[in-house]
């Protein structure tokens, strides 16, 4: 049996690599993956705590949340898409009209 | 020139048919009683009917020559209001309807009164209207007064190039200020006198700042709103301590009972009392917040009639005679001679300071406002003994002060606005004659002033009207026997010093000051007619003088006849009586059915009163008024006219009597140091500045780095500070997505560092 606290140290690992990749890359499709990245570190937490505590909770969190990012990245790519159709490019740097 | 002189009788069509407003009301089933509230309605309308018309229709055609830029308006108003005011008049004399309050004719304003937590009734501020024989009296002056100055404003400021299309504005305030008057008077309670008294107040400092780019009359404007405001602070004070003790302003609950049922007491009333009066001596200019008056000069001499003849200083006298009940009531006796003495003592003061300024003055209008603050000072000094009179429970003697003083006002009224609008005449003409002879350059009036008396000298052969007027004006307001004011005066005069007889030793000295002011005002009244109409011409632009519009010559004529017998014939129907106690005076009644008793009476009484100080006051102030001082005036200024010149026969005996009596040179009098203080006003002026500048000058230094450095700061302080705040944060956003992630990320952490810490 793997100690729940190892899985819970590699959801953490993911996660600010997810973080990390978020901040620091420039492409959007790339940021898109590191969300996909923490968001599957979340649901590898819940799927051990489920299977720790013996509990159906979990199962039904990361069922929901699987599907939910799905839809999500439907939307994000969307949204590059039709980013790309109007600047040419989908590089974040590029897009600050929210600036001051 | 010419042109000026065509007659324009059509353009007052209009205003007669005015005199009609009074037969349409009465043709409606509407009483004199009920239409009164109309006099002050009516010129309220117009003002801002003269102002918008103005406004939107100036340099047109048919309204600078057809209305007269507004003038014909205010003129046609002014006509209501005096035929109102005469049928009021009618009313009261022939239908002998009831004195006193008239009714409400607005509600203003309603209010719950609590004493602590407790309700313990309602009250309400209204307007209505209280009439007796002294409103009476100051109405139809101001009503008839307004009238003719207005009639000749038209004449007057019309022909002023300087004043082309903005008479409106002048007509507009004109006629506000009258409504303020007469507002005023028809108030039935101290509280709407008050509100009228402030637009008067308003309206003078608006006049007299007519001249707005000249710094000299934005100067005296302002003082003059600022000095009356000394008093009208003091006034209101005065009238929230009234108010205190009666709970209620209205002329009938104070007058009604002035002990309230025994809760008021004459000492309560004294400091009430005291501070309305410091108001009425700062609105007619006495001593000592006199100072406004002569700067108001400045304003176009219209509004000099106007403010020193008809209405604003008669109001500091309206409100002292308002007073005069409380005075007699006889449960105060005793108790308010004090204050009364007072009112004598600065009338004295004021009456020989002012008279003695004149002495010096060269100003033609300059010498009028002196004059005018003289006998308005008269006529404190008589109210102060009619007040001492009532106060000590001489009835008869305090009717008789009462009725004399009120009567002086009447004369003055009518003799001071024909002199100012003599003098205005003067001026108009020599301005007109001056530009004639030496064109209308900009640079020469800079060394002519057209007010100079210096500059003048023989106009009586140019001028004969005006020169009669002045002269039947000049002799009102010196008391020439049977003409004008003398009756009044007389009367003033005599009733000082009765005061003393009766045991008020200490209205000696202002008994004595009126007394000598007699013989100083036949000086400088005198002084200036002579300095302006006899001797030869002391410049070369009387030459060119000439009288010429009608708007100018018929107020003058009115006037003149008015001066010349209104005294002679009211003080015989018993004007004095009817004033003070109309219900008791046979006003008229007597006159008609014996008039050679009556007539005789009154002679008797005022040349050979039946004590013997009455006797030797009277003759001497007739004396000195009439012969010392224009003996000495004529000495010094008098003169026969030159060669080939004629003046009018009834101003020739004047002329001719001073150029033989022989003349002395004044040189080294009118060099010596007392003129020079009279030249600079007795220093009081310089003394009110040297004090301002050493108390509220710093003061208001201090006040203003306050306001600038604190309350400024702080305020400055926020926006500055905001301001930099957000220029600060500005720079956070980016508008990149992954710097507002991290912002949420720490965000979001510190939220869960701050709840971990908590929980």
């Amino acid at each position: 049996m793997i100690e729940p606290s190892w899985i819970a140290g590699l959801g953490a690992f993911l996660f600010c690599i997810g973080l990390v990749g978020v901040f620091t890359r420039k492409n959007a499709i790339i940021v898109l993956m590191c969300i996909e990245i923490m968001l599957n570190a979340v649901n590898l937490n819940f799927v051990a705590g489920a299977a720790h505590w013996e509990n159906i909770d979990g199962w039904v969190y990361t069922s929901v949340a699987i599907a939910i990012a799905a839809a999500e990245v439907a939307v994000g790519l969307a949204i590059f898409l039709a980013l790309y159709s109007q600047r040419n490019t989908i590089s974040l740097d590029e897009v600050t009209l929210l600036k001051h | 020139m010419g042109e000026h002189s065509k007659a324009e009788w059509n353009l007052l069509l209009p205003v007669l048919a005015m005199v009609s407003f009074p037969v349409i009301r009465m043709s409606m089933g509407f009483g004199a009683i009920e239409s009164a509230f109309l006099i002050a309605v009516v010129p309220l309308a117009i003002f801002p009917a003269i102002l918008i018309l103005g406004q939107l229709y100036k340099g047109e055609d048919w309204w600078k020559h057809q209305l007269k830029e507004g003038g014909i308006v205010a003129l046609a108003g002014l006509m209501i209001t005096l035929s109102l005011t005469v049928w009021l008049i009618v009313e009261f004399l022939v239908h002998h309807a009831e004195f006193g309050a008239q009714g409400t004719i607005l509600d203003w304003i309603h209010f719950e009164v609590f004493e602590g937590e407790a309700l313990v009734g309602t009250s309400t501020l209204s307007f209505g209207l209280w009439i007796d024989s002294v409103s009476l009296m100051v109405l139809f002056v101001a009503a008839f007064l307004c009238f003719l100055i207005c009639w000749f404003a038209i004449g007057y400021m019309t022909t002023d190039p300087i004043n082309e299309d903005r008479n409106h504005r002048f007509f507009a305030e004109f006629i506000l200020f009258s409504m303020g008057m007469f507002g005023m008077v028809l108030a039935d309670n101290f509280l709407w006198l008050f509100i009228f008294w402030e637009i008067m107040g308003l309206c003078s400092y608006l006049l007299i700042g007519f001249y707005w780019e000249k710094p000299s009359a934005a100067a005296a404007a302002k003082k003059a709103f600022l000095t009356t405001r000394v008093g009208d602070v003091f006034l209101m004070v005065g009238l929230f301590m009234l108010y205190d003790l009666y709970h209620s302003l209205e002329f009938a609950v104070i007058f009604g009972d002035p002990t309230l049922g025994g809760a008021v007491h004459g000492a309560d009333l004294q400091w009430p009392l005291f501070f309305m009066f410091i108001g009425c001596v700062g609105k007619s200019a006495q001593f000592p917040l006199h100072v406004w008056l002569p700067d108001a000069m400045e304003g176009p001499t219209p509004v000099s009639a106007l403010i020193h003849a008809a209405t604003m200083v008669n109001a500091g006298l309206y409100l002292v005679a308002r007073m005069f009940p409380l005075f007699s009531e006889h449960h105060f006796e005793g108790d308010l001679s004090d204050l009364a003495m007072l009112i004598a003592w600065v009338g004295g003061i004021t009456a020989c300071m002012a008279a003695f300024i004149a002495f010096v003055a060269n100003d033609i209008k300059r010498v009028l406002a002196y004059s005018t603050m003289s006998q308005l000072a008269y006529i404190f000094t008589g109210l102060g003994a009619a007040c001492w009179f009532a106060n000590e429970g001489h009835h008869h003697l305090s009717i008789v002060a009462f009725g004399a003083s009120l009567f002086h006002l009447f004369n003055h009224a009518m003799a001071k606005g024909m002199l100012f609008m003599a003098s205005g005449s003067v001026i108009h003409e020599m301005h007109h004659a001056h530009d004639h002879a030496h064109g209308h350059g900009e640079d020469d009036h800079h060394d002519f002033d057209p007010q100079d008396m210096r500059n003048m000298g023989g106009l009586a052969s140019k001028m004969p009207i005006t020169s009669i007027a002045m002269m039947l004006g000049s002799m009102s307001i010196i008391g020439i026997p049977l003409i004008g004011g003398f009756w009044s005066k007389e009367g003033i005069v005599a009733q000082t010093w009765n005061v003393y007889a009766h045991g008020g030793e200490m209205i000696l000295f202002p008994a004595i000051l009126v007394l000598a002011t007699a013989g100083m005002t036949g000086f400088y009244m005198s002084r200036m007619w002579f300095m302006t109409f006899a001797g030869k011409a002391k410049s070369d632009v009387v030459e060119h003088v000439h009288e010429d519009t009608q708007w100018i010559k018929t107020p003058l004529v009115v006037l003149s006849i008015v001066t010349a017998f209104s005294g002679f014939i009211l003080a015989c129907g018993h004007f004095v009586y009817w004033l003070s106690d109309p219900e008791h005076s046979h006003f008229m009644t007597d006159l008609f059915a014996h008039p050679v008793d009556a007539i005789l009476y009154e002679l008797e009484h005022a040349f050979l009163p039946k004590e013997n100080l009455l006797k030797i006051v009277g003759w001497t102030a007739i004396l000195l008024s009439a012969g010392v001082g224009p003996y000495i005036a004529a000495r010094m200024h008098g003169g026969h006219l030159s060669e080939g010149e004629e003046s009018s026969p009834l101003t020739a005996w004047l002329i001719s009597y001073s150029g033989n009596v022989g003349h002395t040179d004044i040189g080294d009098l009118a060099e010596g140091g007392f003129a020079t203080a009279l030249h600079n006003r007795l220093y009081i002026d310089d003394l009110y500045e040297w004090v301002i500048a050493r108390t509220l000058l710093p003061l208001a230094t201090i006040c203003a780095w306050i306001d600038k450095n604190w309350v400024d700061g702080v305020i400055k302080g926020i926006e500055s500070g905001s301001q930099s705040t957000s220029t600060w944060l500005r720079q956070f956003t980016t508008g990149r997505a992954s710097d507002y992630l991290l912002m949420a990320t720490i965000g979001m952490l510190v939220i869960v560092g701050v709840l971990w810490g908590v929980l």
